[in-house]
């Protein structure tokens, strides 16, 4: 079986999707000159810090939530600690800019806080409200790979022996389990500031109407909203400008979470059975962390999404969500013809994305094999670390003229940022079995085809339908490059909900909001046990 | 790639008819007043299919301005909320000139060669309910009682705050001097309208400018607030509809530009609480209000936003 079509249609694909806008983009940059991209940079001061503090900031709070929560459902024993893990993962349900709209709703302005206890939280809608929402955003993604790294690289092993030769639980973890989980929670850091920085929905939600810009929201206002070429000009280079420090920091992660970085210590064995003994159970400094652990997730994720529900049911702006105020108007309202037809949209945009992204997939997994499979999988990351303002940008610039306004051109951004998250997955599946069961396939008088089409395809196909469904989960969440892309035929229901945000109009905004998290809920169910390990095999090798 | 492009196919299938009775509309009316006028439409013109691109104002320019870099404007006809963008937009020579005789019904202070208007937009105040003193003019929101008190929607994102814009910096007796009171006064910058009556509405601020439909809609459901209409009298907007130079299928688009002011279309238009501009489809929603000569404001559009931001920032 010759690899030589697949790698000439795996390198067509990726030239179209990925290289020749980028090209595209970096053209247009060249055209633009030195001289009026320095200009454009110089206005960009602003948008530039404001990234960086918003991303510092929400980096921190991600990777120290993150941490402590794996450290805490791992290590320590305590009640509800199952619960606790799930709901971190709801974080990955809710897109940024609901959790935005949600916690607006909880702590911002009459929002319930306000109501009940006359606390606003100060500058929701700036600095401090972006960088938390940031936070609670990639946090559980944090928590996902410290969790899988206290389980695989801490070594259960060598911390039984420390406590067994008399160290304390603490001074184990400490000395033992901590040195060996550098690695994956610096990379865990790299990733949570790369999604941070290129994240659009929070700053736009919270930082939009209160003037405070970053570079996403900046090249989304440059594009969007601003008539004069000089804005084109810093859209451009702030696109550029972001792609290029996104692909430093990524690559930094996938540098330190490859699987060489692991430290080993020689001791063979994989992961051992034997549960680690856990920390302080029963005690009462076990009490208070779990019940710290619980308050915080009851701020940052119930609350928020709480306070939704209530405001979309609340009759109208300026009443009390009590239940006298309640109805389901709103819903009745948001639901009319556009909704429909930009769930229509957002549906067959899913679905070929999905089914794309699979079939690029395992193009890429036919083309590419041995050693080479690595060096595409690090270049396919790289691709998904291309912030979607960049990559909206250099689509717009590059198919603009041929596919302006089409659900194709959302379509070709879709694929370009989405496919990765097809090939992680599978190629970490196709490794796990194609060695033994095809070697015993072959080794049986079964030819290459055979084995893959009555061993491999069948193993592979559960893989196969969840990465499909991860896509499809991305392409309904996905609102930075839908909101640059869309025309009048092809809005999505992510572009609708962002839109009625910016109109000012909370209770129907919440109420769609409501919807489109419960339909991402819904799709993302028969992913719930595979979640997490989907989730963190984006960044893993 | 044959995935791709099977999946083009498949997607430009899905994208709508593109027959020559369809055409594009860019506007930033609202939503239910839009839908209105197109079921009206779909009664007297079955065989004329409207794709619609709504959008706030600071992004229709936004859109048009990128479609004039890259090949022309992809719409046939323009119905914007203010006369100052649209003017704009016939400045540069982006228009046809109108010549149906049907919009004579229009009456002349709210046409020009360009643009017709199809309804009349009041900005007026709106006030936290039981709020007092309550402001009685304009001139009350420079008025310490109303000190870090009062919300204003951002003329560059809503037609109707930059013709609010337009008319104070041109009007005797105001002039930007009012907005740099208001900013002494703490007044703050909101983005839409409805930004304004949700603050207001929920008591942030306590008083704001805003659009009197706008107003009664969050009033008939029920929001704490109150419609003022201002001493000496509402800032009438006139709402213009304008047929884009490049359209492809300028007939089809001057038979909507028509229907929009028939009697059929002004109706659906003051169903959905907007005043029609024709006197002859009854209306009995609206206070004084002011005549303004929009077009001794043509022509300043940049400089007046460019003033306004040095005073509002951003």
């Amino acid at each position: 079986m010759s690899n030589r079509p697949a790698l000439g249609g795996l390198a067509l694909a990726v030239g179209l999707l990925v290289l020749v806008p980028l090209a595209a983009l970096v053209g247009t940059a060249l055209d633009i000159g030195a001289a009026d991209l320095a200009a454009g940079l110089g206005s960009t001061g602003g948008p530039v810090l404001n990234t960086v503090v918003t991303g510092v900031a929400g980096t921190l709070v991600a990777v120290v939530a993150g941490s402590a929560f794996a450290v805490l459902t791992e290590r320590v024993d305590f009640a509800g600690r199952r619960l606790l893990r799930v709901m971190m993962l709801v974080g990955l349900i809710v897109p940024g800019y609901v959790s935005g709209i949600a916690w607006l709703n909880a702590y911002g302005p009459a929002g319930i806080s306000d109501r009940a206890l006359g606390v606003q939280l100060p500058g929701l809608q700036g600095p401090l409200g972006i960088s938390l929402v940031l936070g609670a955003e990639a946090a559980p993604l944090v928590f996902l790979l410290v969790a899988a790294g206290l389980a695989t690289r801490a070594e259960p092993d060598l911390e039984r022996a420390a406590r067994a030769s008399g160290a304390s639980a603490w001074t184990a973890f400490r000395t033992i389990s901590l040195p060996l989980l550098a690695p994956v929670i610096g990379g865990a850091t790299a990733i949570a500031f790369v999604l941070s920085v290129t994240a659009f929905g929070a700053p736009a939600v919270l930082g939009i109407p209160a003037g405070f810009g970053t570079m996403t929201t900046r090249i989304y206002r440059d594009l969007s909203f601003a008539a004069d070429p000089l804005a084109f000009g810093r859209a451009i280079t702030l696109a550029v400008l972001l792609a290029v420090a996104a692909s430093v920091v990524a690559a930094l992660a996938g540098w330190l979470l490859a699987p060489a970085r692991a430290r080993r210590s020689g001791v063979p064995g994989g992961p051992s059975a034997v549960a680690v003994p856990r920390m302080g159970s029963g005690r009462l400094a076990t009490a208070v962390v779990a019940a710290l652990a619980w308050a915080l997730v009851l701020l940052a994720v119930i609350v928020p999404l709480v306070a939704l529900v209530l405001t979309a049911l609340t009759r109208a702006v300026g009443l009390p969500p009590t239940p006298d105020n309640w109805t389901l108007a709103n819903f009745n309202t948001v639901l009319d013809t556009h909704a429909w037809a930009a769930f229509g949209n957002s549906l067959v945009l899913g679905a070929l994305a999905a089914g794309g992204a699979v079939l690029l997939a395992v193009l890429g997994l036919v083309a590419v094999r041995g050693r080479a499979r690595g060096v595409a999988a690090a270049l396919v990351g790289l691709s998904f670390a291309i912030p979607g303002s960049t990559l909206a940008a250099a689509v717009l610039i590059a198919y603009g003229p041929l596919l302006r306004d089409t659900l194709v051109i959302i379509l070709v951004a879709y694929l370009a940022k989405f496919w990765v998250l097809a090939f992680r997955p599978l190629s970490a599946a196709l490794e796990a079995l194609a060695a033994d069961f095809g070697r015993a396939a072959r080794a049986s008088g079964a030819d290459a085809l055979t084995a893959a089409r009555t061993i491999i395809l069948p193993l592979l196909w559960p893989s196969l339908a969840a990465s499909a469904v991860l896509v499809f989960m991305f392409a309904l969440h996905e609102l930075t490059m839908s909101s640059l892309l869309y025309g009048p035929t092809s809005a999505t229901l992510a572009v609708v909900v962002l839109n009625l945000q910016q109109l000012g109009d909370p209770t129907q905004t919440a109420a769609l909001a409501v919807l489109v998290t419960l339909l991402v809920a819904l799709v993302s169910l028969p992913l719930a046990g595979r979640l997490g390990a989907f989730a963190s095999a984006r960044w893993r090798g | 790639m044959a995935t791709l492009i099977v999946a083009g196919l498949a997607v430009a299938a899905c994208t709508g008819p593109a027959t020559s009775d369809t055409i594009t509309l860019y506007t930033s009316v609202t939503q239910d007043t839009v839908d209105a006028v197109l079921g009206a439409l779909a009664e007297v013109h079955p065989e004329l299919h409207v794709n619609v691109f709504r959008a706030p104002t600071g992004q229709l320019d936004a859109r048009i301005a990128a479609e004039q870099r890259s090949g022309g404007v992809q719409a046939d006809v323009l119905w914007a909320t203010d006369p100052l963008s649209t003017e704009s937009y016939a400045a540069q020579g982006l228009l046809r000139p109108l010549s149906s005789d049907a919009l004579s019904v229009v009456p002349a202070q709210y046409r020009s060669d360009n643009f017709v208007g199809t309804r009349l937009l009041n900005l007026v105040l709106v006030a936290h309910a039981g709020l007092a003193p309550q402001p009685a003019a304009w001139h009350d929101l420079t008025d310490a009682a109303y000190r870090d008190d009062v919300a204003l929607p951002d003329p560059a994102f809503a037609g109707s705050a930059f013709a609010a814009l337009g008319y104070f910096a041109s009007a005797p007796g105001y002039g930007m001097d009012f907005y740099r009171q208001l900013k002494a006064n703490g007044a703050v910058q909101l983005q839409a309208v409805g930004d304004v009556i949700t603050n207001v509405a929920n008591g942030t601020q306590s008083v704001g400018i805003s659009l009197d439909k706008s107003v009664r809609d969050a009033l008939d459901k029920g929001s704490p607030i109150t419609l003022i209409w201002p001493q000496p009298g509402a800032i009438a907007v006139y709402s213009p509809a304008a047929i884009f130079r490049s359209s492809r299928n300028p007939a089809a688009a001057a038979t909507f530009v028509d229907f929009l002011v028939s009697v059929a279309a002004q109706t659906a238009i003051a169903g959905t609480g907007w005043q029609p501009v024709r006197s002859d489809v009854p209306w009995d929603k609206s206070g004084p209000a002011l005549d303004v000569d929009w077009a001794q404001v043509f022509g300043q559009q940049q400089q007046l936003l460019d003033q306004y931001r040095v005073i509002f920032g951003q």
